[in-house]
């Protein structure tokens, strides 16, 4: 198995920069997403690997092959679409074992091959269908079988459940998941959602603006985001923003926010004391009636309910100069804060973030004014 | 829509009313092949008589019928056939490289079925003479063949248009040549497309009276040739040979019409609907 690896990878369409001098590599064996919103560059990155557009500047590598200049024919991948891709007018079966009859294989080896792709999609009862008779989510697991049977170096998913009814889209991701865990492949997936980026990958490389800003687990890329795109593009609703103002110097810095009682104290940021951004996770933020540890008055405006029972809590603190923001929390809290009035609001500050005035995660460590710095 | 019942019915009453008033030319010429000559020229109507099956039979002894009748099949579908074939590698490049100017020159090419037919005839008799094609075989297939593909390449354009770029891709993907995207990806989807080209093209060229009769020779000429200008007996026009022809000539085309109509129906619509499919 092989690894991707694209190299000061530019594609421009006029004055758009679609891709951005990306230097990346996909692990071999491993599911990679590409994760961003829409415009981003993913599905153009996507397809320069694919050899379906060519690259401005900068190569693509697989393994240790350049194939830059090659057509997609002889890249030996595996693609698929966002519309399912079937031929119409043909069995399942046959649809599946198509792009089988132009390589060679014995006629044992194609249906062996075929077979087990079926049953890898829990398409065998549809397998002698009429695929024209089949629904979205039916067909596009289709496609991914012909893919699959075909066993390429490497498989690329290009937003494949978008276009695929809701109740398929469950089945369809549930196979998915169960399909890349079961093939260890190479396999780039393009995506604009992040549930099922967070459901599918081993590592999200997340995308803006053509470049890739940051790439890491699933968990890791949604707790500790490297910037403040980062932080607002994953959760739902994304990562919450306060300014603040650090003052100190190197060794002694403090953070002072209407959000805390009291400064506090920073370590690990360096250069310049400026004014910078806190960020924590809506779910992450605690509310109670009572006070709390290191919390502060708060006016909960409205609570509404939202899908799995949990609050979504707006709120305003006296003093903050970007005034409401919303906490969300377990059905268990929620039931028991008023509907609006005083609430106490805490910031774990395990849980908060900082960010410089570029946007970039400041990597220091947190702790109230006082408290021993186990950081050290 | 809702409309009332009785609203609804009366629609299909006029619809119905409609459609036999365009059939009833069809009718006579039906009717008029199984008539004497006496009843067929009665100046009173003849709405019941006893069938007859003279007409039928003495057309098929008519020594030239069936040579023309062969000629009309073969020039029909040999030059539909190949003209289908042409229009689809045209219409796929149109389609998938977008060249500079495609509407204008898709408008070029249907230029030549908007002059009426009077007009070119003389232009390209001179033109066949000169080449020498005049009376000849191939002469008379490439002018059809020249006539259909225009009109093939609109509607196999639209169909195309309407295939997704990403069966190509998919093709191309997993490791076919862009021939075999081709025919073996992209045609079968647009079959719909390429019936209705066939029928459309086939009801002009089965039909088509004028350029055969300045273009064609003795080898080459078809039916309508010869109902235009071997009906008459005696002097007089001999109707129930006209109709019983007719009769005969209309039947692999009323036939096939009514086989594909639901693709005619397609064709007359492509281009309206579109999306990824």
């Amino acid at each position: 198995m092989a690894d991707i690896r694209v190299e000061h990878l530019t594609k421009t369409f006029g004055a758009l920069r679609a891709v951005d001098d990306v230097s990346f590599a996909f692990p071999s064996g491993k599911v990679t997403c590409l994760l961003g919103p829409s415009g981003c560059g993913k599905t153009t990155l996507m397809r320069i690997i694919a050899g379906l557009e060519a690259q401005t500047a900068g190569a693509v590598y697989f393994g240790d092959h350049d194939v830059s200049r090659l057509s997609p024919s002889k890249r030996n991948i595996g693609m698929v679409f966002q519309y399912p891709v079937v031929y119409r007018g043909i069995s399942v079966y046959r649809n599946i074992e198509l792009p089988l009859q132009s390589m060679k294989l014995s006629r044992s080896e194609r249906i062996r091959r075929v077979d087990e792709a079926i049953y890898l999609m829990g398409l065998t009862a549809s397998a002698a269908q009429d695929v024209s008779k089949l629904d979205n989510g039916t067909r596009q697991k289709v496609a991914v079988a012909r893919e699959v049977a075909r066993q390429p170096q490497f498989i690329l998913f290009d937003e494949p459940i978008t276009n695929v009814d809701a109740a398929s889209k469950l089945q369809l991701k549930r196979s998915l998941k169960e399909l890349t865990r079961s093939l260890s492949q190479t396999i780039i997936y393009v995506t604009h959602d992040q549930t099922e980026a967070m459901t599918l990958a081993d590592q999200i490389a997340l995308m803006e603006e053509g470049k890739i800003v940051q790439c890491a687990p699933p968990r890791e890329l949604y707790n500790h985001p490297a910037d403040r795109f980062g932080g607002w593009f994953l959760g739902n609703p994304g990562m919450v923003f306060f300014t603040a103002a650090l003052s100190g110097t190197d060794g002694a810095r403090a953070l002072a926010s209407p959000l805390f009682p009291a400064p506090i104290a920073v370590s690990g940021a360096t250069g310049e004391a400026s004014d910078v951004t806190i960020g924590i996770r809506p779910e992450h933020i605690r509310l109670s009636a009572d006070p709390l540890p290191g919390s502060v008055p708060a006016q909960v405006d409205r609570k509404t309910v939202q899908i799995g029972g949990q609050y979504l809590v707006a709120l305003t603190v006296d003093g903050l100069a970007n005034h409401g923001f919303k906490a969300k929390v377990a059905p268990s809290v929620g039931e028991r804060l008023p509907a609006s009035g005083p609430v106490h609001v805490a910031l774990p500050l395990d849980q908060v973030s900082l960010f410089d005035a570029a946007g970039n995660r400041i990597a220091a460590t947190l702790r109230p004014a006082g408290a021993p710095n186990r950081a050290q | 829509m809702n409309a009332h019942p009785w609203r609804q019915r009366l629609y299909h009453l006029v619809l119905w009313v409609v459609a036999l008033a365009f059939f009833m030319p069809v009718l006579w010429i039906f009717l008029a092949a199984f008539k004497s000559s006496g009843e067929l020229v009665s100046p009173n109507p003849v709405f019941l008589f006893r069938p007859t099956m003279d007409n039928i039979i003495r057309v098929v002894q008519e020594p030239n019928f069936l040579d023309y009748l062969r000629m009309s099949f073969i020039l029909s579908i040999g030059s539909v056939v190949i003209a289908i074939a042409v229009a689809f590698l045209a219409a796929y490049s149109f389609s998938r490289y977008r060249p500079t100017g495609t509407n204008f020159i898709m408008f070029l090419l249907l230029s030549t079925r908007m002059v009426p037919a009077p007009a070119v005839v003389l232009p390209i008799f001179l033109m066949y003479t000169a080449l020498g094609w005049a009376k000849t075989f191939h002469g008379m297939i490439l002018f059809y063949v020249m006539f259909s593909i225009p009109f093939s390449l609109w509607i196999l354009k639209g169909f195309l248009d309407g295939v997704s770029l990403r069966y190509d891709e998919t093709a191309l993907v997993n490791g076919g040549s862009r021939l075999h995207t081709m025919f073996r990806v992209v045609l079968p989807q647009v079959k719909p497309g390429l019936v209705a080209a066939f029928i459309f093209n086939i009801i002009f060229v089965w039909n088509e009276f004028l350029f055969n009769y300045i273009l064609g020779g003795q080898g080459t000429t078809m039916i309508p040739v010869l109902l235009a200008t071997g009906v008459k007996q005696g002097g007089m026009t001999d109707w129930s040979f006209i109709a019983a022809i007719s009769f005969i000539y209309m039947l692999p085309l009323i036939l096939a019409i009514y086989v594909f109509q639901r693709y005619l129906l397609v064709g007359m619509t492509f281009g309206t609907v579109r999306g990824e499919v």
